[in-house]
This record gives C-alpha cells, structure tokens and sequence, in this order.
C-alpha cells in the first residue's frame, strides 16, 4: 500500500488511459524549457495576481487531492510553485510569461472532458482560469519558502495520542484541574480573560440539565446553595453521576452518535424495512452501559461483536443493535454501506464513505481498502433470539420479492455470521451491479495509515446454546409448561362438557352435548400426546448434544415417532371437530334451505375430507423410520468468522489513534456546545482543525489510561473551572468579546438552549407528572403529548419523528454527530400552545400553590409564590422589576377571569385531562406557569 | 411583500454556524447591533481558503419567478395517457416488443444505465398495452393532449411541456427522488422547497416560506419537505385546510381566551426583554423575542390565508370549488393562489392521495378518475394567476415521480392485465408562468414513449430551471462538508425559458 504516496505511481489499473492520454499531451507540448530563474519580489503583484491569495485557493481545491502531498498522479504536485514549475512526467506545468503555452492552462483548458482537468467534474470558473493565466503571465512567482503539503500520513490525528505535558500557566489562581491548564494556556497565548465564576444556582442548572437532563428540584437548589462546603459542588456531582437519569441523558447522547432508530420503512403498512423491531433492547443496552460505566472500549466491542465475543450472553448481545439498525430488508449492499459508513464515522472518525467509488480525496485510504472494510461485515445477517417469559419471535424470514414483514414483537434481534464464506467483491461508482469482473474478492482489513491491515482474524467456536439455542434451559421448561397448561385446559373442557351431557335437557341438546364430549375427549389425547412429543424431543436432545447417556439415534427414532403421534391425534382432534361442525350444520334449527346454507355445509363437507385425508397421511407418516424430529430452534452456524471481534479489538485498542479521540470530542461536545474538533464525525485532513490538540490529546490518554470509564472524563470535565465560568451578562468583559467571539477558546462558559428530549421532560418533571420508569419498548409518537414517561422511549427512526421534538431539532434517526438549534415562531407555538404545556403549566401551578398553603401563612402576599414559581422553574429568585411584571401580569389575569364571560371561560373541550381551574386567582397563576415555560431563560442553560 | 435588502431570513438554523444564526425581522425590539454580530459570526473553518457565504436572501442574479407552486401527483401518471401521444401503441398493440419493426427498448443501453432498482424481481412487460384515450390538438401551440383534461386542454399555450423527463428508481422512492434528487440507495439531500427556503427566504414575515399542503397516512410523504441537512428551519410546513387546524400547535387551545392569550405573550416577551438587558451578547434572545412575536401574528395570518371565504363563488367555481369531485384539490390549488400572493416562496400542492396514480390495474378507470379530480382545479389556477396577473411572478411545476411502461403489466394471476407498470425511463411534467416560454413543447420519448431519446433530462433538471427562474446559482448554495455533484445540482432546461 506503500506505493498510494509514492511519486507517479497510478495504484489502479483503471486509471491508467487517462495516465497515457496525459503523457502523449504532455510530450506534445514541452517547447520550452523555460526556467524559472528571477524570483521578482511579490509585493511587485499585490495589485495584480497573488499567488497565495488568488491561485493556491484554487489548486488546493481542486488540484491538491490528485496532485500534492497525498497522490501525485503522473508525477505532478502543484502544492508549491516550484512544484508546479518542475511539474511531472510531462515537463514543467508552467512556462513563466506564457500562460497559453503552459500544461497547466492546457489542461484546465481543454476541451475533451476526458482530458479536461480537474477530472470528472466540471471546469473552473472563467475568473479563475484567468487568475492562473495572469499569474504565469506575470512570471509565475511563488514565495521562495513555500512549504509543500505535510505528508498525508503525518497528520495529527493519525497518530497515536502521546499524553502532552500540562502546560505551565500564569494564571495559577484559575487552575482547578488539569484541563484547565490547556485553557489557560490558550487564554494566555490569546490575551484572553476567563470571566469569573458562575453564580451557584447558575451551575447547579447548568450541571443537573448537562448530566441528567432535568433541572433541580427546590429542596437540591436550597441545599446547594447553603452548602458552603469546599466540595459541594464535587459532591453534587458526584450524585448526578450515580442517579439512573444520567444513563437515560448520556444514553441519548450516544444514541444520536450510534445512529438509534426504531423500526422503520412502510409503518402504515406495517412492512419493516429499515433497522428492526425490538431493536428497542439495544437502546436500553445503551442506557444500561453508561449507567454501569461500562468501559466504552467495551461497549465499541459488544456493539459490533457482542455474538462473537459474548455469545451466549442475552443482555449484551443485544449490543449488535448498532449494526441492526443499519439493515435495509430491500437492498443487502446499503445495509454493508451504512455499516461501514458509519463505523467509520461514529467509532473512527473517519470517512470511509469517500472511498465507496474512488481513492479519499483528503485521507490515504484506497478505494479498494473501503471493501477490505465492508468485508468485515459480509458474512452477517439478522437473527431473532427467543427471550424468557416471551413468545418465540420464529426464525428471520428470508425476503421474498413484494411481500411485507411486520415487525417481530416479541424477542430479541441480534447479529451473526451467517454466509462464513461470503465474499466481498470491489465495484466501481458506488454501484453496487457493477461488479469489477476478473477481480478476486477482497480480504477483510482496515485502512493501512493506521496499521489496520495487520489484523488477525481467527474464527470463532459458538457455544452449543448459541447455535443451538432451543436447548436452553428456559425454552424448555417453557416448552413444557405450555404443553402442560394446554393439556389442563384441555381436560378442564372435557370435564366441563361432561357436566353439559349430564344437563342435557332435550335430545338436540344431548346429540350435541355427546358430540362436543367426543371432540374434546380427542382434545385431550392430543394434548397428551402434545406433552409427550415435547418430553421425547428434549430428552432425545439432550442425548445427542449434551451427554446425557442413551443411544442418540434410538433416542431421536423415538421422539420421532412420538412428535409423528402427535402430529397423528392433532389430526384425529380436528378431523373429530370438523365432523362435529358438519353434523351441527345438518341437524341444527336452521335446516339449510337457502344458498348460504347449502354453501356452508359443502365447505364443512371440505373441511372433513381434508381432515381425515390429513388422518390418513398422518398414519401413513408412521409406517415409516425416521431420526428426524422438531428442533426446538433454527440451528445456526457452529462458528463465526471472528471478523467483527478482531475488527472490534482493533478499534477498541489503546493502539488505534482515532477511537479515544473520538469519543472524548463527543464528550467534549455535549458538555460545553463545541467540540474540540468540530467535524465530529470527521477527524481526517478534510475535518476541521482541533481547537485544543494538546487537551484532546490528554483526554484521549486520560479516558484509555482510566480504563475507558466516561464517568471520569466527566467528572474531570465539569469539576473543572472552565466548566465552572460564568457565561456572561452585563460583566462580560469586552476584550475578549473582541478577541474571541466565537468562544472558541472558551473563556466563557456557552449558553444554548436545551435538547429537544431535556425541554419536554423538563416541563412533566417539573409538574411532577415524570413517569421515571425506564426502558421497555418504544412508545407510539402520537401519545407523546400525553404519556409522561421520558422522551428517548418514544418511537424515533428515520420515517418521522415525534413533532414536538422535531421541533425542537431532535436527532436525525439516520445522521446525528451533532444536532443543529433552530429558533422558530412554531416552536413559540407549540409551546403556547401545546396540550403539554397548558396541562403541565396547570399541573404545576397546583402544585406550588399547595406547596405555598403548606409552607405560608395566608397573610403572605403575592410575591412569595412568585418567588417560589421562579426558584423552580427558573432556579433563580426574580429581580425587583420582574415581580413588578408577575404582580401586573396575575392581577390582570385575574381581573380577566373574574370579570370574563362564563361562557367564553368554559368552552375548553369536555373531555380535556387537566381543565383550567374555575378560582380566577388559581387560573391567574396557571396561565403565569405556562408563561414561564416559555421564558427564555427556561429554555437556556446558561 | 417587497422584502427590503437588509432583512434576512425569517429563520435559520446553524447548519454551518456554531452559533445560532439570528433572525431579524425588523421589530426593532432590542438594541442589540445585529450587524456586528453578524458579521463576527465566522462560517469558515479556520484555515479554509474559501469561506462559505451565507445567503443573504437576495437572488444570485436577476430573477424571472418569486414564488412557485410545485403540484405533485404521486404513483406515477402514465405520460402516453396524459401529455405524450403515442400512435405506434395503437398500431402496435398486443405485440411484443420482439414482434414490432421497432428496436426493442429493453434492448437499448439506456434501459439499465437509466434505471437501478432497490431490490430485485423485475416484471415482464414486453406486450404493448395500446393508449387508453384518445388525444386531440388544442389552441394556437395545437399540443396533443389527453381527452380526460379537457380543462386543462384549454390553457395548453400557457404551458411548456418537457417531454423527456427521467429518474432512476424503478419504486416509490422515485416520489422523494423527485424532490431531493437522489435515488434510493444514495444518501438524500434537502429537497428543492429547502434549497429555495435556505436561499431566498422568504416575502412575508407572517407566513412560513415554504408549505407544503396535502393530506397523506404514510408519514413517508413527509420526505418530500424533509430539509435534510439545511436543518428543519428550512422544512416545509405543513399547513391543513381544515380551520381548526391549519397549521402544526397553531391554534389557541379551546377554553383559553384571545385575551389571556394575548396578555401571556406580551407578559412573555416583556420577561425575555428583561433578559436582554441582563444578558446583551446572547444572541438567541432576540431570536426568540422576535419568534414569539412573530407566532402571535402567525397564529393570525395563516387562517387568514387559508380562509375562501372572500374569494368570490366565481373563482370558487373556477377551481371546481361545489362540486364533489373537484371539491378538495381545488381548495388546496385555491389555497395555493393565496399563499403565492402572501409572498410564501414555495407551495408543494400535493394533489392526489399517496400513490394515487399508480395503476397496475384498471389503468382506464383508474386515470380517468384521477385526471376528473385534478383537471378543473389545475386549469382554474393557471386562469385564475392569468386574469391576476401573477402569471409574471409566479411558476408552476406541473410533475410526477415517474411514468409507466408502454407495455402491459404481467403481474400475479388477475384475469386479464389492464394496466402499466412503473417507468422510469420516460414521463412529461410542464411549466407554465414567469419565465416560462407558453404553448412550447421540449424534449421527445421514442415511438412507443419508452425511452427519453432528445433532451433527456434528470429530475434535478427541473430543480435547476426552478432556481434559475427564481435568480439562483445552486452552487453557490451548497454547504461545506456536504459534497453534492453535479447531477445534484442539475442543469435548468434553457429551451423552456422566455
């Protein structure tokens, strides 16, 4: 793979016309061997072209990924002048003073769009062919010295993190832990001034929304903020870190990054096309592991390999969810494609994508080393597991062309390995149909800059419960106690029928009493012999699998002619019932004398044929040997090809650049709003530059040498100072306003609003309407307004999302490296309007005034439940002038209400939850709740 | 409804910006110097030699359309029923593409360049179903159009029709294609109501820039508004003709009074100015004063425009408004009007159910109720802009997902196969109003309307001629990071254009 890099070599054969075309050019046109000798001081050009600022623009755009540090297509870099005048294998690129003359202008001149550079797109802009053209007319002048582009393969982010020194600071006072050196040190370099420290009730906001999604409640606020302890701050979070919501926060966050969707695809249908049903179990897999503080190098492993290297284990192997939720029932090579797409996004930070129809055009990844990838994922396919206490989901149905597939309900959905010898062939043009002919399939391997080519793969035994798992020990007494509860039910009818013989009052009703004693004393045969064939099965099970001494073809010859018994009394029972049916019909009340009637009793004549054909052809089953019986499962492939695992390990290693660096971006993300490297998904030379390398560095380090546990990194996050800063108001300090705008170098703390998920849970927490019951399956969309359970349990895929989130900006189902915040007039209406708020406003001014009436003497005026309404819901007391606004504003809700006519106050629909109250005073402080959810500061976490 | 140069846009999110973009609409409510912070607000990526310029909602260059109503009939309406007459059907009927002295079209390289399918299991349809209604020449242009739009028959020399249209899904799919642009197995792009959105902005403050107006079970049909990656500022929304609830969370509930809502709104904004003082470089606060003040006229205006009451009962009964039949799509193109003449930007009418022209079966029946449903509604709209004089400001687009095959579709054990298949290779969608050439015919199928074999033109063609009328250069929208190609960006449909 060396040779990506190396000068002039074309790696893919399919390039190499356009390689001969361009020397067969090149040798036509070399006339001159012009020599750039004079180097003309560049100021000469400032009013005319400049070389840095009017031509390297355009050739790093659309010159330098075929042409500079990472390929050098014939030969030729145009990163630096002298590069461009040296040229390639055809001659120098630019012939000083003759731009028509020069290759370069030739070539993105040309004519022939096979030919016509920059390839397979189109042309430049006529400005910017001229700015070239006076540029080489004007002697091709370049800064003597220009750097060419870094090799490819140096950039930062491919290699290893080294734990940096913490910088030495002067401003020793700011320091509270070691990521704050980092800042400071920036601040220093910067001139800029960290503004002081958050009020206490600003921070306690700010940290109860960052980790647990929910705000404080009063008696947490008043605690804190009398708590004048050195560590109260450190002991408050450590509390948040151990409280389940902070599982359900961070698990949403990671949900967006690992793509989480429910089922999606034809809902009305239903058909289920894309991700898959139950794949709720891997949201709440989520959920659990970051509760746990699983290590997130283990979380990457299960989530991709969980079947291999946790095989029998139910509750993680669930984990395989991230590559279930990339299944697309229509089309295998988009399920490979988005597996691989996002692998690389969501756990490397790269790519990978790009390389689906070409080499990276930023990145030293081939074009063929993305299938090397895909090949990771070839041989998989879904897999329904049966779970305790449920009903069997059945085997993963293989598609048939037109037919839809509801999605299954009960059960786990898992991956496995499935074709072990699936191959993997290149394509061109990201089109899956043109396969590359006479090219020998791919071998699986990541992408070479980063040692993913030394990969061993060793395959995998599968434990005998794994693919076998009807042997387990719970389908088996699940098996036989359905059979047993059948077979009581059964005689339990029996008895009741005798009893309805016994009472026959008449012959008709005797004749059909006799009758249905006789189907149902049939019944319970069967039901026996149903029992029967189970134990035998599971006994002849258990001699051929798992050691139990006994002939294991004697064994299976027997429960093979048991389950044909059965099969055989099963047919007898019906046979019994349809008889019945037909006898019924002819001696019922009704004597068929119409078409319906004569109808009914040909098909009852139908159906005894067919049963006692089915009789017969049940008999006959039994003439014959067999070993062959009902297994109580699909049985699947006895190994696995460990691809995943290795893949897995690999990723998930302290050896991989990408992995910690990633996931500490990410982290870095949600807690201050920016992330280190801002192309989160992205942390290739196309990504943006990491803000603070050093302090990403670190992390990374931090998070590995810590056992990849996040719950550090968050600790070590918002215990810092910086996490600690104010985020401004009248005091900001104006220098660094002008220097840092952006706050990029975080100065400040970031205000922003709250997450789609944080502002509806907020608004039912704070009423105390919160149902905190966590996980189980997903939640219809349309209840999302009314069921007060938290939002990341509502359904969320790629066919719609609930409303009130989506307006809210919630995750892209397909792509969430990092949301987007919109302000919108129609998100001030569906907080104004929304049954939620209304209710929830309503809910939670009953509240307060009860808590008021506890806590106050009726004496108390006004402002005091003012206060109170602030504390909770702003978390913060109001300024004089903004109880002077509450004062006016209840007074003259009230004085609406009571002076409004009784008609119009009672036109609410009937069969509204929470109707407004009828006290104008209590109605006054509903409408004052429900305004406050709207305020912004309640919507900021400042 | 002249916008003023200095008024950005109504909304819009930070697809690019880590901070968010702030909307301005001229409320003078704070005294905040928007213009510094604006400019202060860097896209770029430090490093990046180019940094991305976000539209200021002025046109790119001069432009011909301000607002456009894109009406869209999904399933896929068969274009040798409709626009397309093809004699060689008839001649030809119930042989098969072997038995003709024509090439046979499955034979063509088109047919597989042309088309890709999502999952596998093509059908046979080599037996050429002859045209199922009879075609007659119409106005000065003397275009050939279908007997079942005899309404629309009447205004053929308003309109340009593109006769050599095609996608590449053979599925559904092609509906959400058809406005985004992408296949299927591609990722998806914002769909071409966003991209004008994110553009242009819009011309009334009151009312959203982009809506989409329609009625639908499957949520799919969401897609067709879906931004994408311009984020859901610039979505569609979604407005409803039914007045107790003509857009999402936009009614007052019932039980609460104007008044109280009134005093809650203003109590809301007179908090938040509070805020702005306390904190003067959060930028979102004056956002959100001006969003809240902005949904309380919102709230007002869009009944408003959605309320027929005042169009007199002679322009009701243009639209085919009183009559069962016509009844609903005449409301939604009327609304449509309305809407146009507020200043929104972009109405996706969406005038058939989900899939509604999609007959494998009964194609006759099937088309014919269809056309009976649309034809009066359409032809009012495109009379109804003339006699305004919107004509010259407004575009319409006039389109489906696909077309159907010309052979019969050979599908299950039905007694006797009556209708046709999708088609991707070939179908006619129209233009009609500013900047559109009028009784103007482009483009050809071949003789059996299977292949598009002159100007053939990619849907995002269609997209391109929309955002050249309306004055944009859709490269100059596109976004860092978000790599679209040139088939993205499509190419407008010169020919067409005054």
């Amino acid at each position: 793979m060396s040779q990506l890099i190396s000068r002039g070599t074309n790696r893919t054969g399919d390039l190499q016309p356009i390689r001969n075309n361009m020397m067969r050019y090149m040798t036509q046109s070399v006339l001159t061997a012009w020599a750039v000798s004079a180097m003309m001081p560049i100021a000469v050009l400032a009013d005319r072209v400049d070389y840095e600022r009017d031509v390297k623009p355009i050739l790093k755009t659309h010159c330098y990924s075929c042409h500079g540090g990472l390929k050098q297509e014939s030969g030729l870099r145009l990163d630096t002048g002298i590069l461009i005048r040296a040229g390639g294998d055809g001659g120098p690129a630019v012939l000083g003073g003759t731009a028509e003359r020069s290759l370069l202008v030739k070539r993105i001149t040309e004519s022939d769009e096979s030919l016509r550079m920059p390839l397979e797109s189109n042309s430049l802009a006529p400005e910017q062919i001229q700015l070239i053209r006076d540029w080489i007319n004007h002697g091709a002048l370049s800064p003597k010295d220009e750097q060419p582009e870094d090799d490819p393969r140096a950039h930062w982010a491919f290699k290893k993190p080294i734990r940096p020194v913490v910088p030495i600071v002067k401003n020793t006072a700011w320091l509270g832990n070691s990521v704050d050196a980092f800042l400071a040190a920036q601040h220093e370099q910067r001139g800029l001034v960290p503004l002081p420290a958050a009020q206490k009730h600003v921070l306690l906001r700010r940290v109860y929304f960052d980790l647990i999604g929910l705000p404080p409640n009063l008696n947490e606020l008043r605690a804190f903020l009398t708590d004048e302890s050195p560590n109260a701050f450190e002991s408050v979070v450590d509390g948040l870190l151990e409280r389940p919501e902070y599982g359900e926060r961070w698990g949403r966050h990671w949900m967006d990054v690992w793509r989480y969707s429910d089922w999606y695809g034809r809902r009305k249908v239903p058909d289920c096309l894309n991700s898959y049903g139950q794949i709720w179990r891997w949201r709440d897999w989520i959920v659990r592991s970051v509760n746990e503080d699983k290590g997130y190098d283990r979380m990457i492993m299960e989530m991709l390999a969980a079947d291999e290297i946790a095989p029998d284990d139910h509750n993680n192997i669930v984990a395989t969810g991230f590559v279930v939720r990339s299944f697309y029932r229509w089309n295998y090579n988009t399920w490979m494609k988005d597996a691989v797409e996002h692998t690389g996004k969501a756990f490397l930070g790269l790519t990978l994508n790009c390389c689906h129809c070409h080499d990276h055009k930023y990145d030293p990844i081939a074009n063929e080393e993305y299938f090397r990838f895909r090949a990771f994922f070839e041989p998989i396919d879904i897999r329904h597991d049966r779970v305790p206490g449920e009903p069997d989901p059945g085997a993963y149905p293989k598609y048939s062309y037109g037919k839809s597939y509801k999605p299954i309900t009960s059960g786990l959905v898992r991956i496995m390995d499935k074709e072990l010898d699936a191959k993997t062939f290149m394509y061109t043009g990201g089109e899956a149909r043109n396969v590359i002919p006479n090219q020998p399939p791919v071998t699986p391997a990541a992408p070479e800059m980063i040692e993913g080519d030394s990969i061993t793969i060793k395959p995998i035994d599968v434990p005998l419960t794994t693919w076998y798992p009807g042997l387990k020990p719970f389908v088996r007494r699940e098996e036989i106690s359905k059979a047993e509860a059948d077979l009581a039910t059964a005689k339990r009818i029996m008895t009741d029928s005798m009893a309805s013989v016994a009472t026959a009052k008449n012959d008709t009703q005797k004749v059909v009493a006799d009758l249905t004693l006789r189907v149902d004393h049939m019944n319970v045969v069967r039901a026996e012999a149903a029992l029967k064939s189970v134990l035998a099965r599971i006994h002849a099970d258990k001699i051929r699998y798992q050691n139990e001494p006994g002939d294991a073809d004697d064994a299976a010859r027997l429960a093979s002619r048991i389950e044909r018994m059965s099969i055989l009394e099963t047919a007898r029972f019906e046979l019994a019932q349809a008889r019945r049916t037909l006898t019924l019909k002819k001696t019922g009340d009704k004597q068929p004398d119409d078409d319906k009637g004569r109808a009914e009793i040909k098909e009852a004549e139908t159906k005894v044929r067919e049963a006692a054909e089915a009789v017969t052809k049940a008999e006959e089953n039994l003439a014959t040997e067999s070993v062959d019986y009902t297994a109580f499962s699909p049985k699947y492939p006895q190994r696995s090809t460990g691809r995943r695992s290795a893949l897995a390990y690999w990723i998930a290693s302290e050896d991989n650049p990408l992995t910690a660096r990633v996931a500490v971006n990410h982290i870095w993300l949600r807690h201050f709003g920016r992330a280190l490297v801002e192309t989160t998904e992205n942390l290739g030379r196309g990504g943006a530059k990491p803000t603070h390398p050093d302090l990403m560095d670190w992390l990374a380090v931090e998070l590995m040498e810590n056992s990849w546990k996040m719950k550090h990194i968050h600790r070590l996050i918002v215990t810092s100072n910086a996490y600690r800063t104010s985020s401004g108001g009248q005091q900001t300090s104006v220098p660094s306003e002008a220097v840092d705008p952006d706050n990029i170098y975080l100065w400040r703390f970031s205000s922003r609003r709250m997450d789609a998920e944080v502002l509806r849970d907020s608004i039912l927490y704070l009423s105390g309407s919160l149902d905190s019951t966590m996980g189980g399956k997903e939640i219809d969309q349309s209840l999302g307004l009314t069921t007060p359970r938290r939002s990341l349990y509502f359904e969320h895929h790629g066919e719609g999302l609930m409303p009130f989130l989506d307006l809210f900006d919630a995750a892209d189902p397909c792509d969430a490296y990092q949301r987007k915040t919109s302000i919108r007039p129609q998100q001030a209406l569906a907080m104004a309007n929304s049954d939620l708020c209304i209710r929830e406003g309503r809910l939670l001014a009953r509240r307060l005034t009860k808590q008021f009436n506890d806590q106050f003497a009726v004496t108390e005026d006004g402002t005091t439940f003012i206060n109170l309404a602030w504390e909770q819901v702003l978390n913060r007391l109001p300024k004089p002038e903004e109880v002077e606004a509450c004062v006016a504003f209840l007074s003259g809700q009230t004085q609406l209400y009571s002076t409004a006519d009784a008609d119009e106050l009672q036109a609410a629909p009937e069969d509204e939850a929470v109707p407004a109250s009828v006290d104008p005073m209590l109605r006054a402080r509903e409408s004052f709740l429900q305004a406050l959810f709207n305020h912004h500061d309640f919507v900021t976490i400042r | 409804m002249n916008r003023s140069s200095s008024s950005p846009h109504l909304c819009v999110s930070p697809s690019q910006g880590r901070r968010t973009f702030l909307a301005d609409v001229g409320l003078g409510c704070s005294g905040l110097a928007l213009g510094a912070l604006l400019n202060q607000d860097g896209f770029a990526r430090e490093g990046a030699e180019t940094a991305h310029v976000q539209p200021d909602g002025l046109s790119h260059f001069t432009p011909k359309a301000k607002n456009v109503i894109w009406v869209f009939l999904s399933g896929g309406y068969s274009q040798v029923e409709t626009f397309d007459p093809k004699p060689a059907l008839v001649k030809y009927g119930n042989r098969t593409f072997d038995e003709i002295p024509l090439p046979n079209p499955t034979n063509d390289p088109l047919f597989t360049l042309r088309s890709r399918a999502v999952v596998g299991g093509d059908r046979p349809h080599s037996k050429i179903l002859p045209m199922q209604v009879g075609f007659r020449k119409h106005g000065e242009s003397g275009i050939e159009i279908t007997d079942w739009w005899p309404n629309l028959a009447t205004c053929v020399d308003d309109i340009s029709l593109v006769r050599s249209m095609y996608t590449t899904d053979t599925d559904h799919d092609a509906e959400f294609q058809m406005h985004h642009g992408r296949h299927k197995l591609d990722p998806p792009e914002p769909v071409i109501g966003s991209w004008i959105h994110y553009g242009l902005g819009s011309l009334n403050e009151n009312l959203p820039a982009f809506v989409f107006l329609g009625e639908y079970k499957d949520t799919r049909v969401r897609w067709n508004f879906d931004a994408n990656y311009l984020g859901p500022a610039h979505a569609g929304v979604e407005l409803s003709l039914d007045p107790a609830n003509p857009l999402p969370f936009g009614v007052r509930p019932g039980g609460i009074l104007a008044r109280e809502q009134k005093n809650q709104f203003e109590f809301i904004n007179q908090l938040n100015r509070f805020s702005s003082i306390e904190f003067p470089h959060d930028p979102d606060i004056r956002a959100r004063i001006n969003s809240y003040e902005l949904a309380f006229r919102m709230q007002m205006s869009v009944p408003e425009a959605l309320d027929m009451s005042t169009e007199t009962l002679d322009t009701q009964q243009l639209y085919g408004i009183g009559n069962e039949t016509t009844e609903v799509y005449g409301r939604r193109l009327l609304a449509a009007r309305r809407l146009a003449e507020r200043g929104v930007r972009f109405s996706l009418v969406y005038l058939s159910d989900y899939g509604e022209w999609d007959s494998h079966r009964d194609l006759q029946k099937l088309h014919a109720r269809s056309c009976g449903r649309v034809d009066k509604p359409i032809a009012g709209l495109l009379k109804d802009l003339k006699r305004r004089g919107m004509f010259e400001d407004t575009l319409v687009v006039f389109c489906t997902e696909f077309g159907r095959t010309p052979g019969v579709e050979i599908r299950g054990n039905h007694k006797e196969y009556t209708g046709r298949d999708h088609h991707p290779h070939g179908f006619t969608v129209w233009f009609a109003g500013a900047g559109v050439k009028r009784g103007f015919v482009h483009g050809r199928t071949d003789e059996l309307g299977f292949h598009a074999v002159e100007d053939a033109h990619y849907v995002t063609d269609i997209h391109a001629t929309v955002l050249k009328l309306l004055g944009l250069d859709p490269y100059r929208l596109d976004i860092p990071g978000r790599k679209r190609l040139d088939i993205d960006h499509g190419r407008p449909i010169a020919q067409i254009m005054t």
